[in-house]
């Protein structure tokens, strides 16, 4: 006897790898979703800076918006450049 | 030139006297005749200052004097009824000529008016004209108020007469109530005479006919008889008052008298009549509710006690059919919570055809007060509260199926309350008709939809709607993991429907949400299939992955720890690099408690291909480097590093899986459950294994050992009933809230 794998399903769930737990602009985990969306995941995407930081999408474009001359990110000050 | 007196008063009346007095005999009146008096009086009224006085005074005194021919006629009888017949007739004839004799004095009138009003003046409508005036009053004053007493008695003689069936000329009634009606001197108010007299006597007489018959009638018959005998007086007397009373606008007489007549019939005897209501319902005698119903809805607060009735009937009927089937039902969740118990869940079948049978109960038990409350009650708007009040009850009773919701108690022993089963049964029968099953098997696409809008039906009556949200979620998890649902348009829908009637949104948007989520799992799948298929043809072909959404799926107590058998520890790196690729910053977390699979199971007898879940698998290729070796419990707790629960449950699924006459494994002892594995006892794998069908034992096939094994572990468990107690607490304290804001 014996036994052959034939084929698998193998389930897994995902989860944003950041190095802080909360966002830094809205406070909110980052397994939860920014204060505007209702359910955490692909429609509440992270997004990671050049110096790093990482923040919801939907706050720091939120805040850079609000920035009239220099677009600086809101942790260290340095200036913000999407990562990638 | 006309000649000066020619149209004297003196000269004109002796023409015009004897027109009048035909007119005023009824005797035959020719053309010229009726033409020459309006004439005539047109020219007396206009040349003769005086004219109009003197025609009125010499019409007055004929009219007396007809008048006073007619009363001798009259009182000639000394008898009530011949009085009353004699009248009838002298009075028949008179009321018609006062329509006909003033039309000739058209002018009279006029003339008198002048004099007292401004020529301009138009006569206010309705005033009745002078000349008619004039007839009536002497009437009255001559006849009638002499003798209306007699007339009226000897009326309502003939009235009673024809309630005790005898015919009579029913003018005879209705001549009095004009003379009534016609006579009063009354201006302001013209019916008070009437309504005084005649609407008073005719009330009372009919209140004293029925005091003395109706409890006759309640004696000798009975009350359901009875109430028929009521419903039909009732009717009768209304058509009696529609033709003896006065119906003119703005004269409540009819409804007065329906109210007497509904309180000397129905109110008298409410409390008897409502005796038997409960009865009624139980015997469904819809008709005689129909009856009682339309008596009582006439009398104020009649109907109360029958809502009373139909709502305790709903409620003892509904439970007492419950418990009746509870022999059937319970025996068999009995055996349910024993196996849940045993942390298996194996009595599947009898489990699904419970929940089965439970529905149809009460969707016949719905349709049965539906039916009465239709054929009874006319779907009364207040029959169909107490229908729907009662009813809940039922849905959500605790005595027949309780199903307590385990918590930890923490520090104070806090009871759990016992809960209707209701909600999880129902959501069982969802999973059946949804899931693969030969149950959605054998229905047309229309019938299941049917079914299920039907548990929608009782589901708008159970009170734990959460409660059903949970069970029912958990189920789709599974179809949608297991690729087991019947039809994918159908979940969709039905997630729909469930927020149509009603159900919690946020439990709505999760179930919407796993759509989705499978959805995107499924594209990522087919990447994952195109990214390897060049180089790997196995893992392209035989690898499914699900990558989920850990918001809307999972909990971290889902995840177990288990060392997976070589055969698939070596995929998981794979499947890591391709989604770091796909996505950056995301992680993977491993849920092997809900992956599952198939293998190929070979030996001496043939070659079968048997649905498994991780756990199972892990389990079985333990053998494959020692194939007819015995293993024990504790090797195989080390080989797999699965928790005990979760070890025990699966080999239990593999020794001793239900309704399969051949087990993929043997043990060793006496196990009779799962908890009767210890450390000691061996495993080996069952060399005779094979399917067995319609007796005879087959080389190949395919069969899924899956069954009911939970994808979520016990611990999962109770922390979601934790969240539905919290969430109804929460609830209870904004009700509480809302409250004292009202206040």
């Amino acid at each position: 006897m014996k036994v052959k794998l034939k084929s698998w399903t193998a389930v897994a769930t995902w989860r944003w790898v950041a190095n802080d737990d909360n966002c830094g602009i809205c406070r909110m985990a980052f397994d939860g979703c920014c204060p505007d969306c209702k359910l955490p995941g692909d429609d509440c995407p992270l997004v990671w800076g050049e110096c790093s930081h990482c923040f919801h999408i939907h706050c720091i474009v939120k805040w850079l918006n609000s920035q009239q001359v220099n677009q600086l990110c809101p942790m260290c000050r340095q200036d913000w450049k999407f990562k990638e | 030139m006309l000649k000066q007196g020619q149209s004297q008063f003196e000269e004109k009346w002796p023409s015009m006297r004897p027109s009048v007095l035909k007119l005023l005999r009824q005797e035959p009146v020719t053309r010229s005749e009726w033409h020459d008096l309006f004439w005539a009086v047109h020219s007396v009224c206009l040349w003769d200052d005086k004219g109009p006085h003197k025609v009125y005074e010499a019409l007055q005194y004929d009219i007396l004097e007809f008048i006073k021919h007619a009363q001798t006629r009259v009182l000639q009888h000394h008898e009530d009824s011949a009085l009353l017949k004699a009248y009838i007739a002298e009075w028949g004839k008179f009321f018609t000529q006062c329509d006909y004799l003033p039309k000739p004095f058209m002018q009279l009138e006029t003339s008198l008016a002048a004099k007292t009003h401004t020529p301009m003046q138009k006569k206010p409508q309705g005033e009745e004209s002078i000349v008619r005036k004039l007839m009536l009053d002497s009437w009255n004053h001559s006849i009638f108020s002499n003798i209306k007493q007699r007339l009226q008695d000897s009326a309502m003689k003939l009235v009673h007469a024809e309630r005790n069936g005898e015919a009579f000329d029913s003018q005879l009634v209705i001549g009095v109530r004009e003379s009534y009606v016609n006579l009063s001197s009354d201006v302001e108010d013209k019916l008070k005479i009437y309504r005084e007299n005649f609407e008073k006597a005719y009330l009372e007489a009919t209140k004293d006919f029925y005091k003395l018959k109706a409890p006759q009638y309640l004696q000798a018959n009975g009350v359901q008889n009875y109430m028929r005998y009521a419903d039909t007086k009732l009717k009768e007397e209304e058509t009696r008052a529609q033709r003896y009373l006065e119906t003119s606008w703005g004269c409540t007489s009819v409804s007065g008298l329906t109210e007497c007549c509904v309180n000397v019939l129905v109110t008298a005897f409410k409390e008897t009549i409502l005796q038997e209501c409960a009865q009624m319902i139980r015997n469904n005698e819809t008709e005689k509710l129909r009856l009682m119903f339309n008596l009582m809805d006439r009398v104020p607060d009649g109907i109360t006690p029958m809502l009373h009735d139909l709502e305790a009937h709903v409620v003892n009927q509904g439970l007492a059919d419950m418990i009746a089937a509870a022999d059937i039902i319970t025996s068999d969740s009995e055996k349910y919570v024993e196996q849940l118990l045993e942390l298996f869940n194996l009595f599947v079948y009898v489990l699904l055809q419970d929940s089965e049978k439970y529905v149809e109960q009460l969707l016949e038990l719905f349709n049965r007060f539906s039916l009465l409350v239709h054929e009874a009650f006319n779907d009364d708007p207040r029959f169909l509260t107490a229908r729907d009040k009662a009813y809940k009850n039922v849905v959500n009773d605790t005595s027949v199926f309780k199903l307590e919701i385990p918590i930890k108690n923490k520090g104070m022993g806090t009871k759990t309350q016992p809960e209707s089963k209701c909600p999880e049964l129902l959501a069982n029968y969802c999973d059946m008709l949804l899931r693969k099953t030969p149950l959605s098997k054998k229905l047309t696409s229309e019938e299941v939809e049917k079914k299920l809008r039907d548990v929608l039906l009782v589901l708008k009556y159970v009170q734990n709607k959460d409660v059903f949200m949970r069970y029912h979620k958990a189920h789709l998890t599974r179809r949608l993991i297991l690729d087991t649902s019947a039809d994918n348009e159908k979940e969709e829908n039905m997630v729909e429907w469930l927020r149509e009637v009603g159900m919690p949104a946020d439990y709505v948007n999760k179930l919407a949400r796993m759509f989705q989520d499978i959805k995107v799992s499924e594209d990522l799948n087919s990447e994952f299939k195109d990214a390897h298929r060049n180089n790997n043809e196995y893992i392209a072909d035989s690898i499914n992955i699900k990558i989920l959404n850990a918001g809307a799926w999972a909990r971290s107590s889902d995840r177990l720890s288990v060392s997976l058998p070589m055969e698939l520890e070596d995929y998981i790196p794979q499947v890591e690099d391709f989604y770091r690729q796909k996505h950056s910053g995301r992680k993977l977390q491993w849920h092997h408690l809900m992956s599952n699979g198939i293998i190929t199971f070979n030996n001496d007898i043939g070659r079968f291909d048997v649905e498994v879940t991780t756990f199972q698998m892990t389990v079985l290729f333990a053998w494959n480097q020692r194939p007819k070796d015995k293993i024990s419990y504790e090797s195989l707790k080390l080989a797999t590093e699965l928790p005990d629960a979760e070890l025990r449950r699966t080999l239990w699924s593999l020794v001793a899986f239900p309704k399969i006459k051949r087990q993929v494994l043997s043990c060793s002892g006496e196990v009779k459950a799962p908890k009767d594995i210890t450390d000691g006892t061996q495993f080996w794998v069952n060399q005779e294994f094979a399917l067995v069908k319609n007796g005879k034992v087959q080389k190949r096939g395919k069969i899924n050992l899956i069954g009911r094994l939970q994808l979520s572990t016990e611990k999962s468990k109770e922390e979601d009933n934790e969240g539905i107690m919290q969430l109804r607490i929460l609830r209870v304290q904004a009700s509480g809230k809302k409250k004292l804001n009202l206040m």
